[in-house]
């Protein structure tokens, strides 16, 4: 508290408010024009941020960010597309093994149709010879009958053209059934 | 090859401007800048004209290159968002990224600023457009319409000005009004008894030279670029006057070394109140960071 008084005394003060007078004068400090100079260049400030900081901030931002958003979706989409390599190389292999069982059974069941197919083929001709067989035994059978019978008639006309008898039902019989014995002997 | 032309564009520029002061004769430079019109409450300087005008130029061009921003850009966009860029970079190397994307506004627009009033400067016209005057004494002087408006110490002192008063309102804003003064005034070190006391007086008294220094930097601020400036207007002056008929020739060095100061000079305002404010605000942001 006691430094102004000695500062005084000594002539300090007086010479600081010479000296800054005189920068005053010399160099046309004014409050006015100081004021002024700093207005103005607040004013410069102020505009120059609103028509070229901000915009021109705003933009790199936004391109900043674009970039960073680019970014994370090319690593979203190399990851997309090592899991979609990942899922179709999988696919893939599951779709080979499938098909390669899809042949097998295939080629199994090819077997056991022809096989079935076979045995069916198998049966429907034995069963045709079969039926056949039955056929062509029934009709020997009938033919057998219907001969025994025409010649029966045969032998029964013949006896009685020749002997001139009218022969009874025992007695076509019992010359029948003898020349039939005769025929198969 | 775009920065040889644009050189040789700016040097060929500076010739006819240091020729055409050579043709007025010499008349000296005041250190003060005179006035031009003088509306009794409100005066306006040559070096205000300066300021307005260049200031309105760099609005015009900054308006055209933002009025359809593209996300590609082109042309002054491109241009103008690379001294954005580069300029918000470099500061941010000095401050940190968030302090420097909130200040940006100052020290974008002191550094823009700086620089194209000192380039202004150079430009034909500027100190040798005017008319003749006779003071009250009958002296006959030279009174230029246009004059470097970092020549003009109010300027440059406004602009210091406007540091401080924004240096301690971001200073506070960051500490606090407590952690402003124990930045300036206190021992955060761990040591205790005898040493810690001593320290604490160490850096109290420490701390008044800090006060000393902070007050001085507006000052220093205000006539380190005012002097390169005048001093810069004053050498090339002197050299058109000394060269006689060949003044143009022996202006010609001092006009690319006045091309270099004046970035430099802006360059050096802009540096030093960046690293200011990082003193005081940077050791905040990175607390917050972590």
């Amino acid at each position: 508290m006691e430094i102004l008084p000695i500062l005084a005394a000594a002539g300090v003060v007086e010479g600081l408010t010479e000296t800054a007078s005189s920068i005053k004068g010399q160099f046309g400090l004014q409050s006015q024009l100081f004021i002024s100079q700093a207005i103005g260049f607040l004013i410069f400030a102020g505009v120059l941020y609103r028509f070229a900081f901000k915009p021109i901030q705003s933009m790199l931002d936004e391109r900043r960010n674009r970039i960073i958003e680019g970014e994370e979706k090319l690593k979203h989409i190399e990851k997309q597309l090592a899991e979609s390599e990942a899922n179709t190389a999988a696919a893939i292999a599951k779709a080979n093994s499938e098909a390669v069982r899809l042949i097998d059974e295939a080629k199994t069941g090819a077997a056991a149709f022809t096989e079935q197919k076979a045995q069916e083929a198998i049966a429907s001709a034995q069963l045709i010879l079969t039926k056949a067989e039955a056929a062509a035994k029934a009709d020997r059978n009938r033919l057998e009958v219907e001969l025994k019978r025409e010649f029966g008639r045969l032998v029964a006309q013949t006896t009685t053209q020749v002997t001139g008898k009218i022969l009874n039902a025992d007695d076509q019989k019992r010359i029948n059934e003898d020349a039939l014995a005769r025929v198969e002997a | 090859m775009r920065f040889i032309l644009t050189t040789l564009a700016f040097s060929s520029i500076g010739l006819v401007s240091a020729f055409g002061a050579g043709d007025g004769g010499h008349h000296g430079l005041p250190m003060a800048a005179p006035v031009v019109f003088d509306l009794g409450w409100f005066k306006i300087t040559n070096s205000m004209i300066a300021m307005c005008a260049v200031a309105a130029v760099v609005i015009f061009f900054a308006q055209l290159a933002t009025r359809k921003v593209a996300l590609i850009p082109s042309g002054l966009q491109n241009f103008i968002e690379y001294i954005v860029e580069s300029l918000q970079s470099f500061l941010a190397g000095i401050m940190g990224e968030e302090l420097a994307r909130k200040t940006f506004w100052f020290f974008g627009s002191v550094f823009l600023f700086i620089l194209t009033m000192n380039w202004m400067g150079l430009i034909p016209g500027v100190g040798t457009i005017g008319w003749h005057t006779t003071d009250s004494h009958g002296h006959a002087g030279w009174l230029p319409l246009i004059r470097g408006a970092n020549a003009d110490l109010n300027m440059t002192l406004a602009l210091a000005c406007i540091f401080f008063v924004l240096w301690i309102v971001w200073s506070v804003r960051a500490n606090g009004v407590g952690g402003f003064l124990s930045h300036i005034f206190l021992y955060h070190g761990e040591d205790k008894g005898i040493m810690k006391f001593l320290l604490l007086i160490i850096f109290f008294l420490v701390g008044i030279l800090e006060v000393i220094s902070i007050m001085i930097r507006p000052v220093s601020l205000t006539f380190r670029l005012f002097g390169n400036v005048y001093a810069g207007e004053s050498l090339l002056e002197m050299m058109v006057y000394m060269g006689g008929a060949f003044g143009w020739l022996t202006a010609l060095p001092f006009f690319f070394l006045e091309l270099m100061v004046g970035a430099i000079q802006a360059l050096v305002f802009t540096l030093l109140t960046a690293v200011f404010t990082a003193l005081m605000c940077r050791h905040d942001e990175e607390e917050h960071a972590h």
